[in-house]
């Protein structure tokens, strides 16, 4: 059997600065962030005030969605939206037009859905109200221990059903119907990065010709609760990587959809082809969920075998796209895997971070920074890393700081997510 | 016996000599004065140690003394007592 290509045909960012590529680059260009201040209530007490990057006029039917399609949806939910899913639509369906395919019966098309944690914000405030109103409030009962499971399952089964991957799978693959081989992973931020490396397996195992990857996330207060009790977010209201005044986090909304394709298939149709996806390297720290641990060589592996995976040495890169996170420890972590594979201030090597303008958008996060990476490579052009004016020089590092014409040609995206699951991958304009 | 034998064979220690170990470790690994470790001393404020060495801290705790450390606690191990109360605790529970 032939030794197959994987390239990048078509790609669909959802982001707060833009939805679809036009918008999204030109918010890029612009250095623009939409970082809005949400007050959260419960009825009518206020529970928190936190800042994110919010995305404005989200409406599903923009996209040009079969209706009787997202109807199906809407009935098997009962009514109940999830925007988490809204958004892995509507990032799909951007892919799709992307890379022009009118019609996906015409083609072996897979999918590999990712999300960290959909449908959990729509359980967590149904079973909130439901656990109050049963006890507490007017509706309350007298029910023994068994009834108040069995009338709390009726109540919640249909949303807790939906925080499973394979409903949402169901659901994104009927809508567009999607018949190969697919697959829900979760791999928490670097998920973008391990459905990449899936989909470029199951084109080069012959399952597919064309694989769409997905991956989204949509801000909810549960998400800020959690990074605020843990300390990781920012105070400052915005993020800035590897910078002196770096103090955490900012949640964001986002979904990012990117097309694979055999290179042959893709070059038969007549595709416009964003770069060759190269491989990946990928290591699992095995340490904590939510600290890195210092000291360890895992991210440097990661790193290192996906240069050895892609045959590039590190003389070859262009540009690096950290994942940077604008929090100390994990900048530090992050920057001394840097530094031990490229060397410190490598001269010849441009070195991003984009979070600034998109926030943290957790799953989608290392996908759509990867979009970015690819109309950097159509355009160019190089984004500057938004709010990095004042690197720490502990970390040794000279981010990009303004955003400039640069002919590029082999980029790595790495990403060190929470539970250690380290990722990079190569990407190749041809 | 020694302490790190101790450890191995699942023997109870003493709190000083958790202490003494414990001690022992952060000059290892932050190559401090150990004169300046003492009880309350703030390991950010007053010895100098940044978060990163904070967490290479946890780190060779776990291996030293065999336990796990859960994430949430890390950021509250700031002082020797801290530490020692977190690694005593850790101990028994796993001796238990």
């Amino acid at each position: 059997m032939r030794k197959k290509r994987v390239v990048i045909t078509g790609v669909g960012p959802i982001s707060s600065i833009g939805m679809g590529q036009e918008a999204f680059w030109n918010g890029l260009l612009n250095n623009q962030d939409h970082i809005r201040e949400h007050k959260e209530y419960i009825g009518k007490e206020l529970w928190e005030t936190f800042r994110y990057h919010k995305i404005e006029n989200f409406d599903i039917h923009q996209f040009g969605i079969d209706r009787d399609k997202l109807k199906r949806i809407k009935d098997w939910k009962e009514g109940e939206e999830n925007e988490d899913l809204n958004y892995l639509l509507a990032s799909v369906k951007l892919a799709l037009d992307d890379g022009k395919i009118k019609n996906t019966n015409d083609y072996r098309i897979g999918l590999v859905l990712a999300h960290e944690n959909i449908g959990l914000m729509p359980f967590g405030l149904k079973i909130s109200g439901l656990a109050y109103d049963m006890l507490i409030g007017k509706s309350a009962q007298v029910l023994g221990k068994k009834d108040f499971y069995a009338v709390f399952y009726e109540q919640f089964i249909k949303s807790g059903y939906d925080v499973q991957g394979f409903p949402n799978l169901f659901h994104v693959t009927q809508t567009f119907d999607i018949k190969n081989f697919s697959l829900f992973v979760n791999n928490a931020c670097a998920s973008g990065l391990y459905a990449m490396e899936t989909a470029s397996q199951i084109i080069k195992n012959d399952q597919s010709d064309i694989v769409i990857t997905a991956v989204s996330d949509h801000s909810d207060i549960y998400k800020y609760v959690w990074f605020k009790e843990i300390g990781i977010y920012s105070e400052k209201g915005y993020m800035s990587p590897f910078s002196k005044n770096a103090d955490g986090i900012l949640i964001g909304d986002g979904a990012a959809g990117v097309m694979l394709e055999d290179y042959e298939h893709a070059q038969k149709r007549g595709a416009f082809i964003y770069a060759e996806y190269l491989g990946g390297g990928f290591d699992l720290e095995n340490w904590k969920i939510t600290v890195p641990q210092i000291g360890s060589q895992s991210y440097q592996s990661a790193i290192k075998k996906a240069l050895q995976q892609s045959s590039v040495a590190v003389k070859d890169i262009d540009v690096l796209c950290a994942h940077g996170v604008g929090k100390k420890t994990i900048d530090g972590y992050e920057s001394k895997a840097i530094t031990d594979v490229f060397g410190k201030n490598p001269k010849d090597l441009a070195i991003t971070a984009f979070k600034g303008y998109l926030g943290h958008t957790l799953g989608a996060s290392a996908l759509l920074e990867t979009i970015i990476i690819l109309l950097m490579m159509k355009n160019n052009k190089i984004i500057a890393s938004k709010n990095c004016e004042d690197v720490d020089p502990q970390h040794h590092l000279r981010l990009v700081e303004k955003t400039k014409e640069c002919q590029i040609k082999t980029v790595m995206k790495i990403c060190c997510p929470f539970a250690g699951f380290n990722a990079a991958v190569l990407l190749k304009k041809g | 016996m020694f302490s790190h034998k101790k450890i191995r064979k699942g023997i109870r220690m003493k709190k000083e000599e958790i202490v003494k170990e414990f001690k022992k470790l952060l000059v290892e690994v932050v190559d401090v004065d150990e004169n300046k470790i003492t009880g309350d001393a703030h390991f950010f404020k007053d010895i100098g140690i940044d978060s990163l060495k904070a967490i290479e801290i946890t780190v060779a705790i776990e291996r030293r003394f065999k336990i796990n450390v859960r994430d949430e606690q890390i950021p509250q191990i700031t002082t020797l007592n801290q530490a020692v109360s977190a690694i005593e605790k850790a101990l028994q529970e796993k001796n238990a």
